[in-house]
């Protein structure tokens, strides 16, 4: 590593963040002491060409974090590496001799490279035995991928993004890609600017920044999207352009699904009112539809994370299908991944209800194929447990050593209250991370120190199928290794060093190529046995490429179902019976709001890296919850008041956003504030766990909760130069900043300067007896505001008041641990909160007109050439007189300066 | 017109067919009267200003520094007096007014010269209070009203112990100047805090500190038993009420002051604390106007210049017949001691109504209180950076209604304006 680093300026690697997979420039520090500069995007990565999102742009700001994980930790101290593997093999080759394989289970996560879940799937799977292989991939993709599955026999993407930029009619449903993809968001504004006819339609319950190219945006009743396609499924067929041959050549299923269509959605008034949408704007998506062959389905979490998920995947694949807009350019049904490497979990078979390259336990021969490939003692041969069934296992005693990787559960998953007594039950939690401080490494017994974004090494395929290498730029910090090596340590401690020798990531790579292509034949989509015996050099400089890449076609495969080929067992694409569903729980007396979760622009699923950026949080700097207006009016709440979210399963503290993008009696709440940024935020304490049939994933954007405002409490910021415990708030919400700490809190009523001042009283290193303090205190307006500085130095700043008020934290901030002693000015505006742009009248002459020497200089400069006509001009000296004296002085001085 | 000989059949100074006005008292408010009524009216009066210091038309809000040294005796002058001489002011200094004839409209001085006006306008201000501690008319206890006073202080050589009894404004001006000079100064104060009608008491600290800081000694809360006279008729010690002595060389009585009325309660006018006035400056008889310290007005008299440079304003428009009414406003108070900023007006001790509103930076020495009642601000005290004195002092005046901009009303103009614009 040293080595590259000197030699190397900068490197190509890609964004850990969303789904669109872009190149990143990294250019190289000269030292390791130096900061990382700014990256860049890559000019010749396909995803991207250079562009980059702002979360991708700040990338640099991540990478050194004061929060590193540095060393392994068993019970909350340090310990070697080899200890730490000891511990952990140990108490697996227990649970596993007492309880059988099934007591252990990973959870993985779409953040980690395609080569580290090679290897814990394969050891979980072929050498411990179970498929208890999960991940938080099950929260956002699991349902795409069934639903992929159910229609093609396979999860094949059949789409690019390219498709995206040549397609006429763009139908974007459940997503927010303006925010969540916004590099595919801007090559889709940049090509609707190019062609204007290009139409734009947006599905989704919210009016997002989505919409802002939307030519057309239906604003459906949550979970309603199924009876959208099933209305436009049976209209396909009315208005003639079904292609029938592609339907008799290619497809099954064809006539059931339609008849449940018919059935589900029997005219475009029931639809309408189905979805809440006016049949004007429903008349307008199926014309547009009828019209445009060259139509893309784009969705994402908005479809996926619903009890009908699948179904609701199948139903758009049946419009596809139906006409024949699949496996062309420019029309598809075109599933987005959430993650940097959701898709190489699936690749490897890194989910519980997958074996491994595609093939699932079901998939005949697959499981003698698999075991003779791996060479493998104790196959798993059935499904293993699937996120929600793992956690409750775990509670239930059943799962008695996790391994998480690279993920938060405790924020991501439903109803955080089971996941904890879930991990409280269990009776050893490992976690790999490269945070030493998350919601979930808070629950650990082992904790192993991950090598993190520009550290890790390996591939990620992203939402268009593309394998691009992720490499190690920069050294690990501290202890830090890589997820494979930590895997293969404990699979070796296990007894199973022959599998699991490797000396380098690309061996992975390369036996993950290998297995893909054995024995496949064309069998299985995945196949990119192109890089079956891939050298370390090969791999070092691997192009980004979109699978399949068998042997022979190393140009990769930029569409598939160009044939019209699938890969179920007669080659042609199912058609699903739909019958559209709405979400499992629905609006009652009792619970009356119906809550929809998401993500805001500037963070990214729950912090851990995007708020180490203080500039990300310039965006969205609290977490808030959106309710409409006449909602709030009614219930009383205030915009950026403080309101509680309850549900049957728990309750969260939020800041009020007022706003008609959400319908009557629908909230909206983003997903992103663990408590390591908030004390009472976590939107996950609310969701149920209600999950998809089929795919085990949750209904995660959709909870039914109660909203009241919350009341005899007062607002207010603190600003401090250390951490603060803040167990006096009721609510206290921690904003990234470039130094320092700012905290936006609520007290209960009732607190006082004293109290005010004891606010840092377990942290302050300093004697109270060294401390001055400014105070503002004004009974009219029920402000206190206090500033603490230690040796003339500012090292707290509290501000209350009775309504939220918006300070000017940044700028309070700046004035935090600065070497000069503030001035008489700044001593003021720290407790106003801003600077204001205050005349410098220098030293006051005449006091009761409050004039300065500057100012009389500046006047006698200005030609005035007496004391009389200074009082004129200035009123200096025309009261009592006292300063006469003074300003008779000024006339000569003045004149002689300038003379 | 009225005759011009005298009922003595002496012949009066002035032949001319002016008006003839006569002021009594060239302090700040007769002289500064006299010299802007001969600047506007001089053409329709025959001006007299008649004062019982040898000096007058000096500036005497000066003397204090003056004592300290801040500034020259050429630095007094409150108006040209050569000059208004040179205009045709009569002035006669020296020379005490001892009797008024309001029938006769003549003036005795005590010169034996006899003055007869047209118009007469007392402005005999005030002197010094006289507490009744024995030993009070000992020769070394002494007031600080006047360039007099100054000169006895001044004379004072080496460093003498002196007791100066009241911490109001001139007690602390006589108290730090004396300091200055040299001088051992412990000031007793009979409140708990300094300049307690201007400062609260947590100002008030503040002060004390600073004060203490420059070498003056304070007794609070305390007045002094008596003074000791064991030297003729010189005071030697001060007795404390705990019995303490301490030796002192001077004595400096600043615990308040009187106006001067002898001259019109003996006259006749109409008095009670002062001379009373009506709102044109008018006492109980016509052609005959007090103003300045010696003036009652709505049972308010007047110890701060700058009504009395409006009570000017408007008895010159009586003067020449134009409208004119004088209304009390508030009036801000500073300290002229060199290195103590503060600034105080309007009402400063809140009742139940009012509210308060606090900036403290106490270890900058800088604080405020605001006094706000019913959306206007009616009182505010500031220690440390007076800056924003003159500026609160507009919102009273000008009665601002400061509702829309309490959340930034202590932190000054600079903060403010644009909202109040």
């Amino acid at each position: 590593m040293t080595a590259t680093m000197k030699t190397a300026t900068s490197g190509k690697t890609t964004c850990p963040y969303c789904g669109v997979g872009c190149g990143v420039t990294l250019t190289l520090p000269c030292s390791t002491n130096e900061a990382v500069p700014p990256v860049s995007g890559d000019e010749d990565h396909p995803a991207n060409f250079g562009r980059l999102c702002v979360k991708g742009s700040s990338l640099a700001q991540t990478i050194q974090s004061d929060d590193r994980l540095l060393t392994p930790m068993v019970d909350g101290h340090p310990v070697a590496w080899e200890s730490a593997i000891e511990t952990v093999s140990a108490k697996i080759a227990q649970v596993v001799k007492d309880h059988g394989p099934d007591a252990f289970a990973f959870y993985l996560s779409g953040q980690i490279l395609t080569e580290d879940y090679y290897v814990a799937n394969k050891l979980a799977k072929g050498f411990i035995g179970t498929a208890n292989v999960d991940t938080n991939s099950r929260l956002c993709m699991a349902s795409a991928v069934v639903g992929y599955k159910r229609a093609f026999g396979s999860d094949t993407v059949p789409c690019n993004y390219e498709d995206l930029e040549r397609c006429d009619l763009l139908i974007m449903v459940g997503s927010n890609a303006a925010w969540t993809h916004p590099i595919l968001y801007q090559r889709i504004a940049a090509a609707k600017q190019q062609r204007p006819n290009m139409k734009v339609v947006v599905i989704d319950p919210r009016e997002t920044a989505t919409c802002d190219i939307a030519d057309l945006h239906l604003a459906i009743k949550p979970g309603s999207d199924a009876a959208i396609f099933s209305f436009l499924l049976s209209d396909s067929v009315q208005s003639g352009i079904l292609d029938d041959d592609f339907i008799a050549n290619h497809t099954n299923g064809f006539d059931l699904a339609l008849a449940q269509a018919n059935e589900s959605t029997l005219s475009l008034s029931f639809t309408a009112d189905f979805c809440a949408v006016s049949e004007q704007d429903l008349t307008s998506l199926a014309c547009w539809w009828r019209d445009t062959a060259k139509t893309i389905t784009f969705y994402s979490q908005g479809v996926n994370q619903s009890s009908s998920g699948v179904d609701k995947c199948n139903a758009i694949i049946n419009c596809h299908l139906a006409t024949g807009r699949i496996g062309k350019e420019g029309a598809g049904p075109f599933s987005i991944t959430g993650q940097p490497n959701a898709m190489g979990g699936r690749e490897v078979g890194g989910l519980a209800n997958q074996l491994a390259a595609h093939m699932d336990f079901a998939t005949p021969g697959a499981l003698d194929l698999v075991r003779r490939f791996w060479q493998a003692p104790n196959m798993a041969t059935e499904n293993g447990l699937k996120a929600v069934d793992l956690f409750q296992a775990m509670e239930e005693g059943k799962v008695k050593v996790v391994w998480i990787m690279s993920t938060n559960p405790m924020v991501s998953l439903p109803d955080t209250a089971q996941v904890r007594r879930a991990l409280e039950k269990c009776e050893l939690v490992i976690v790999s991370d490269c945070k030493a401080h998350t919601d979930t490494t808070a629950m650990a017994d082992v904790l192993f120190p991950a090598t993190g974004w520009s550290e890790k090494d390996g591939t990620v395929t992203n939402s268009e199928r593309r394998i691009s290498r992720q490499r190690g730029l920069l050294p690990a910090v501290g202890d830090a290794k890589h997820d494979w090596w930590a895997i293969c340590e404990v699979a070796k401690s296990l007894g199973f060093s022959a599998a699991f020798s490797y000396q380098n990531v690309h061996e992975i790579f390369a036996e993950h190529a290998a297995l893909s292509t054995f024995e496949n034949n064309g069998k299985r989509d995945f196949d990119i046995g192109h890089f079956a015996q891939i050298t370390k050099a090969e791999y070092d400089s691997l192009i980004p490429v979109q699978w399949p890449v068998p042997k022979g076609r190393p140009e990769g495969t930029k569409r598939m179902f160009k044939d019209g080929r699938f890969f179920t067992p007669d080659g042609r694409a199912r058609f699903i019976a739909i019958t559209p569903s709405l979400p499992k729980n629905q609006a009652s007396q009792e619970w009356p709001f119906t809550l929809n979760t998401g993500r805001v622009r500037d963070q990214w699923h729950t912090m851990t890296r995007t708020g180490d950026a203080a500039s990300l949080a310039k965006h969205t700097a609290q977490p808030y919850v959106e309710i409409h207006p006449k909602d709030a009016k009614r219930l009383g709440i205030e915009d950026k008041a403080l309101v509680r979210l309850t549900s049957p399963y728990g309750e969260v503290l939020l800041k009020a956003k007022l706003s008609r993008a959400v319908a009557f009696a629908n909230v909206f709440a983003p997903i992103h504030w663990t408590q390591q940024f908030a004390n009472a935020s976590v939107v996950s304490n609310l969701i149920p766990q209600v999950v998809d049939p089929l795919s085990g994933q949750p209904e995660s954007k959709h909870a039914q909760v109660q909203l009241e405002a919350v009341t005899d409490i007062c607002y207010g910021v603190i600003v401090s130069a250390a951490p603060l415990v803040l167990s006096d708030c009721l609510y206290w919400c921690q904003v990234p900043s470039e130094q320092g700490y700012h905290y936006e809190v609520v007290w209960p009523n009732g607190q006082t300067q004293a109290s005010l001042k004891s606010i840092d009283v377990e942290q302050s290193q300093d004697s109270a007896e060294k401390a001055e303090w400014l105070e503002y205190s004004n009974p009219l307006t029920q402000q206190i505001r206090l500033a603490k500085l230690i040796d003339q130095t500012l090292t707290l700043l509290v501000y209350m008041h009775p309504q939220p008020e918006s300070i000017m934290a940044d700028w309070l901030i700046s004035k935090l641990a600065i070497d000069t002693s503030l001035s008489i000015q700044d001593r003021l505006a720290i407790l106003v909160g801003t600077p204001a742009n205050i005349e410098d009248k220098g030293e006051i002459i005449c006091s009761c007109y409050q004039v300065g020497s500057k100012q009389i200089e500046k006047a006698i400069a200005s030609g005035v050439c007496s004391v009389d006509a200074l009082g004129v001009k200035l009123k200096c000296g025309t009261n009592c007189g006292s300063c006469l004296p003074e300003l008779k002085r000024f006339i000569p001085i003045v004149t002689e300066l300038s003379a | 017109m009225p005759s011009l000989i005298s009922q003595s059949g002496k012949r009066l100074v002035n032949q001319t067919d002016k008006r003839r006005l006569v002021i009594v008292g060239a302090g700040m408010a007769g002289s500064k009267l006299a010299h802007d009524l001969q600047q506007a009216y001089g053409h329709l009066y025959q001006i007299t200003l008649i004062g019982e210091e040898p000096k007058v038309g000096y500036n005497r809000i000066m003397l204090s520094s003056l004592l300290a040294s801040d500034i020259s005796h050429a630095d007094m002058a409150l108006v040209d007096t050569q000059k208004m001489q040179d205009d045709g002011v009569q002035i006669l200094s020296n020379d005490p007014v001892t009797s008024l004839n309001l029938e006769m409209k003549i003036l005795h001085l005590s010169s034996g010269q006899e003055i007869a006006y047209d118009q007469l306008v007392l402005a005999t201000g005030s002197r010094a209070s006289v507490l009744p501690i024995k030993g009070i008319s000992a020769s070394n206890v002494m007031g600080f009203r006047t360039w007099h006073d100054v000169e006895l202080m001044t004379q004072l050589k080496g460093s003498q112990p002196i007791c100066v009894i009241g911490g109001g404004l001139l007690g602390l001006e006589a108290a730090v100047g004396l300091m200055k000079r040299g001088h051992k100064v412990v000031v007793f104060h009979r409140s708990n805090w300094l300049l307690n009608r201007q400062l609260d008491e947590e100002s008030a600290v503040l002060l004390l500190n600073r004060l203490k800081e420059m070498g003056v000694e304070f007794r609070l809360g305390e007045s002094p038993e008596s003074f000791l006279q064991t030297d003729g008729d010189r005071v030697s010690h001060v007795v404390c009420q705990n019995g303490d002595q301490l030796a002192v060389s001077l004595v400096v009585m600043a615990a308040g002051i009187s106006p001067e009325i002898t001259l019109a309660k003996a006259a006749g006018l109409e008095t009670n604390r002062a001379i009373l006035v009506d709102e044109r400056m008018q006492t109980s008889r016509a052609d005959v106007y007090a103003l300045g310290e010696c003036c009652e007005f709505n049972q308010q008299t007047f110890g701060l210049v700058a009504p009395i440079w409006t009570q000017i304003n408007v008895l010159m428009k009586v003067l020449v017949g134009e409208e004119s009414a004088f209304v009390i406003e508030p009036t801000p108070t500073k300290l002229k001691v060199s290195g103590v900023n503060l600034f105080s007006v309007g009402k400063i001790q809140p009742s139940a109504e009012d509210s308060c509103i606090f900036f403290k930076d106490v270890s900058a020495n800088h604080y405020r209180k605001l006094v706000v009642n019913d959306g206007l601000l009616v009182g505010a005290i500031l220690y440390g950076n007076v800056a924003d004195g003159s500026w609160y002092f507009q919102l009273i005046q000008n009665k601002t209604n400061v509702s829309d901009i309490l959340d930034l009303l202590v932190f000054g103009e600079a903060y403010c304006c644009p909202k109040v614009a």
